[in-house]
């Protein structure tokens, strides 16, 4: 389907009551609440409509493969900042962006980090009414009115179409370590990991689990060996370490497959270990800690609440109890007045994030 | 059109029962209608007329913002959120009348969480106050637009400063919000954590709503560990396009370059008379580098290699840190060095932004501009973001000195637009720049003004601002 035949069928749907199931490569579907309605395939709105590697910035059509994006991006010695899972191989930039999720690179400590909406610099979004709408556009720094492009960073397709995207890309870091280390005591990692984040260290990823602790390190050659001197552990080599924290970022790694549903429990990094049954693997120097088996959803949601953060059932697991975690009235009242301001007539991915909208 | 509408039309008498009603929440002492404070809360660093509330409140809690809007909104009284009035378009002006909310009593640090690289502001603590709570925590609080703004202000302005192009700007750094809603009601948007609860992403939307969606009591910054080495070094180029061209390179190399800004040789000229700077008085970059001892070395020799095949001259270095801070002060005073080329002018400062592939061309285009109009126009900016200032001196009782002035804005704007470029980088709409929206967001202005009515349907909150409903 092209951009006119999405047009169409967005304004079908509309004037029919129908909903639509905004999908790319379907490499996301296991995440959010429900799947509603007829897909409307993003694919077919393809390519790589500018990438100039002097200006770092690149702008995609959405339903290009996230696949193309990172190749093309590579040849220029650049990566998008935020790491994106593909969680398959047909995952396209537009569903990277509109899920708003981002891999081990996100709680960098070096200016190489940021979460996915903070990397958008602009999109044209195919609203609920079918018109094109353009917000944001190639520049760095824009505040000319509302920061809608960010709003549709995250917001899993339920506000329009992601037509196209303009993304700020980063250069390679020249030089890159990983280095492991054994830390028996869970409480004694978390601390150890926010004392380092608090040092001036190119620290870009993170993961900690049954003692022990893997660290990335990247920047400038001599930055990267002088905080590989202060940390010490064992260095890993390349080649294994490209492969763990691919399986991180992509949950192939043997973690992810342990029985029973996974939590994604966001925390402020200092939050001591979550008293929760179940595996648990730390990411994002200890802000990010996914849980693997069979805890209770209430007992989940309280012991993150306590600790300050909020849980999604990631994967697997009985959805009845809320992926999400709920919204207060007050910011539900909000949602559905945003919601209704891009897509009155409930087009996109009816209950995908949340029942009502 | 989006335009301020004319003011007189919409502006109210004041109820009476309001005023009553704000004495008793916050007791007299706190409650103002003295001709001077509303005269100071009524005129911003524009150019623009003043504009006066009709009364001027201090509140020192969330709960007692939110009783205040609580009270103006069951008036459908306009309600302007005021942190140190150093916007520069206009933006609180109280041009429909207005109850200003002054949060400069709200300036306490609620807390510093130095492991999890975050700190608590109520929203009237500057950015200056806030550095010096944390200075003995070896972080900092990196944006640092040219005045010493409340760190509210800067949030609903999206403010950002001269080390942008390593730390980003607000919108990349605040994390969580305390918001008092149009109808009084009080929301916490996001949380301490990096991964913001699930939904939309609120805390983006009311950075940059210029107090137009809510009032910000609260706001949740992140901090960076203080470097362990840093350098500054001044360098003189051929002309402007071989600064930016400079700088762009460099942090397309990835040389994590920590600020850097741009001065025209009148700027210069203007901050030696005002800083005693003694600068040469040329197309000047200031940068600064921030990293490991080597690291900072390394990323200036990078720097100064390219500078040289740019035709620039050696770098002058500032290592210790008075010569830093009276380089870095200079650079943040440069508005006002520019205000006193001309005494009793004001100034016109215009912000696009444009890609920065078209930089140089938009750089060469508007000095010749510039030329041709026979002005006296410093100009400066943070041209790594692709973004930079012209300082248009005017006679502000002369009404056709000011036309023109606006016509050569008007110009650049046009320029940028066409250049896929932005109208504003960094200091926002307001009122001054609202004529400007159609031709930038065109039918996507529609969707911000239902954005607006979702979140203050009866348009009490900073009315007249952004965008026009
Ligand atoms: C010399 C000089 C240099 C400058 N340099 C820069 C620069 O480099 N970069 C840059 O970005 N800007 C710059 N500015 C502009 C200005 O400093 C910024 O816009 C700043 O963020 C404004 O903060 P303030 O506290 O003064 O806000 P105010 O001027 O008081 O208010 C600005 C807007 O925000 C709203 N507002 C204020 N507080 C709140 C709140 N708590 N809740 C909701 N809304 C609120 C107001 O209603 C108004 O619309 C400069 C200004 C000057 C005078």
């Amino acid at each position: 389907m092209t951009w006119a035949g999405l047009v169409d069928a967005v304004k079908s749907a509309g004037a029919h009551g129908r909903a639509l199931r905004v999908r790319g490569g379907g490499s996301k579907d296991f995440y959010g609440q429900a799947l509603e309605g007829d897909v409307l395939d993003t694919r077919a709105v393809r390519g790589i409509v500018a990438h100039e590697p002097t200006e770092l910035v690149l702008t995609a059509r959405g339903g290009t493969p996230l696949a193309e994006v990172e190749d093309v991006l590579a040849r220029a010695g650049q990566m998008l900042p935020f790491e994106p899972p593909h969680f398959g191989p047909g995952a396209t930039i537009g569903g990277a962006v509109a899920a708003g999720l981002a891999g081990p690179r996100r709680a960098a400590t070096n200016g190489y980090t940021g979460a996915i909406r903070d990397f958008v610099l602009g999109v044209t979004l195919l609203d609920g009414r079918g018109e094109v709408l353009r917000f944001g556009g190639r520049v760095m720094k824009n505040v000319a009115g509302y920061d809608v492009s960010r709003l549709i960073a995250g917001s899993m397709g339920t506000l329009g179409v992601i037509l196209e995207v303009s993304l700020k890309v980063l250069p390679r870091p020249p030089a890159a370590c990983t280095l492991r280390l054994a830390l028996p005591d869970p409480a004694r990692a978390i601390e150890q990991l926010n004392a380092w984040g608090g040092m001036p260290l190119p620290l870009t990823a993170s993961a900690y689990r049954d003692g022990d602790l893997a660290l990335r390190l990247e920047g400038a050659e001599s930055a990267v060996k002088a905080a590989c001197r202060r940390i010490g552990g064992e260095r890993v080599d390349d080649a294994a370490a490209a492969a763990f924290w691919t399986g991180m970022r992509e949950q192939t790694d043997p973690f992810f497959s342990l029985p029973g549903a996974l939590w994604r429990v966001a925390v402020p990094s200092t939050a001591v270990p979550l008293g929760l049954p179940g595996a648990q693997l730390v990411e994002w120097g200890g802000a990010l800690r996914w849980l693997k088996g069979d805890a209770d959803a209430a007992l989940v949601r309280r012991e993150a609440l306590r600790a300050g953060g909020h849980a999604t059932l990631f994967r697997g697991g009985d959805k009845a109890v809320g992926v999400f975690t709920a919204l207060d009235p007050v910011k539900a009242r909000i949602h559905a007045r945003l919601k209704a301001a891009f897509d009155p007539a409930r087009v996109f991915n009816r209950g995908r994030m949340y029942a009502e909208l | 059109m989006n335009q301020p509408i004319a003011a007189q039309l919409l502006r109210r008498e004041f109820p009476p029962a309001l005023l009553d009603q704000l004495v008793a929440l916050l007791g007299a002492q706190r409650v103002s209608t003295a001709a001077a404070v509303r005269e100071h809360h009524g005129h911003d660093e524009s150019h623009f007329p003043d504009a006066l509330p009709d009364a001027v409140v201090f509140p020192e809690t969330t709960e007692e913002v939110a009783a205040v809007v609580r009270a103006c909104a069951a008036h459908r009284f306009p309600v302007i959120p005021y942190g140190t009035g150093t916007s520069l378009e206009g933006h609180i002006l109280a041009i429909q009348g207005g109850v200003t909310i002054d949060l400069s009593r709200m300036d306490r640090v609620l807390a510093v969480h130095a492991d999890d690289l975050d700190a608590v502001v109520q929203a009237g603590v500057t950015r200056k106050a806030l550095n010096a709570h944390i200075k003995d925590t070896g972080l900092f609080f990196p944006i640092d637009p040219g005045a010493d703004a409340s760190i509210g202000g800067m949030s609903a302005t999206r403010a950002s400063g001269t080390a942008a192009v390593r730390y980003g700007t607000m919108k990349e750094n605040v994390l969580a919000l305390t918001v008092v809603l149009a109808d009084g009601r009080i929301i916490r948007t996001g949380r301490r954590t990096k991964k913001s609860s699930a939904g939309y992403d609120l805390t983006r939307l009311f950075v940059g709503s210029e107090g137009t969606l809510g009032v910000i009591t609260e706001i949740t910054v992140r901090l960076y560990p203080q470097p362990e080495a840093i350098s500054a070094a001044v360098c003189c180029f051929p002309n402007m396009v071989a600064a930016a061209s400079t700088v762009i390179q460099a942090i397309q190399m990835g040389v994590p370059v920590a600020r850097c800004d741009f001065l025209d040789p009148l700027c210069v000229k203007a901050i030696n008379e005002h800083s005693k700077t003694g600068l040469q008085e040329k197309p000047t970059v200031f940068f600064e580098f921030h990293g490991s001892e080597a690291g900072v070395r390394e990323q200036a020799e990078t720097v100064q290699a390219i500078a040289a095949e740019h035709g620039a001259e050696a770098f002058q270095w500032a290592t210790r840190p008075e010569e830093r801070s009276k380089l870095w002060q200079a650079r943040h005073d440069a508005y006002f060095a520019c205000l006193q080329l001309q005494p009793g002018c004001r100034i016109i400062s215009t912000d696009v932004c444009v890609p920065i592939s078209r930089l140089a061309e938009c750089l060469a285009a508007t000095e010749e501009d510039i030329r041709r109009s026979g002005r006296l126009v410093p100009v400066l900016g943070h041209i790594g973001d692709g973004n930079f200032h012209l300082c248009i001196i005017v006679d502000p009782n002369n009404a056709h000195d000011i036309e023109i002035a606006e016509q050569m804005n008007h110009r650049l704007v046009e320029r940028a637009i066409a250049m896929e470029g932005t109208c504003t980088g960094e200091h926002g709409i307001g009122c001054g720049k609202m004529a400007f929206m159609d031709a930038e967001h065109g039918d996507s202005l529609e969707v911000m003004r239902m954005v607006k009515r979702s979140l203050d349907p009866h348009n009490i909150m900073n009315p007249g601002k952004v965008v026009a409903v």
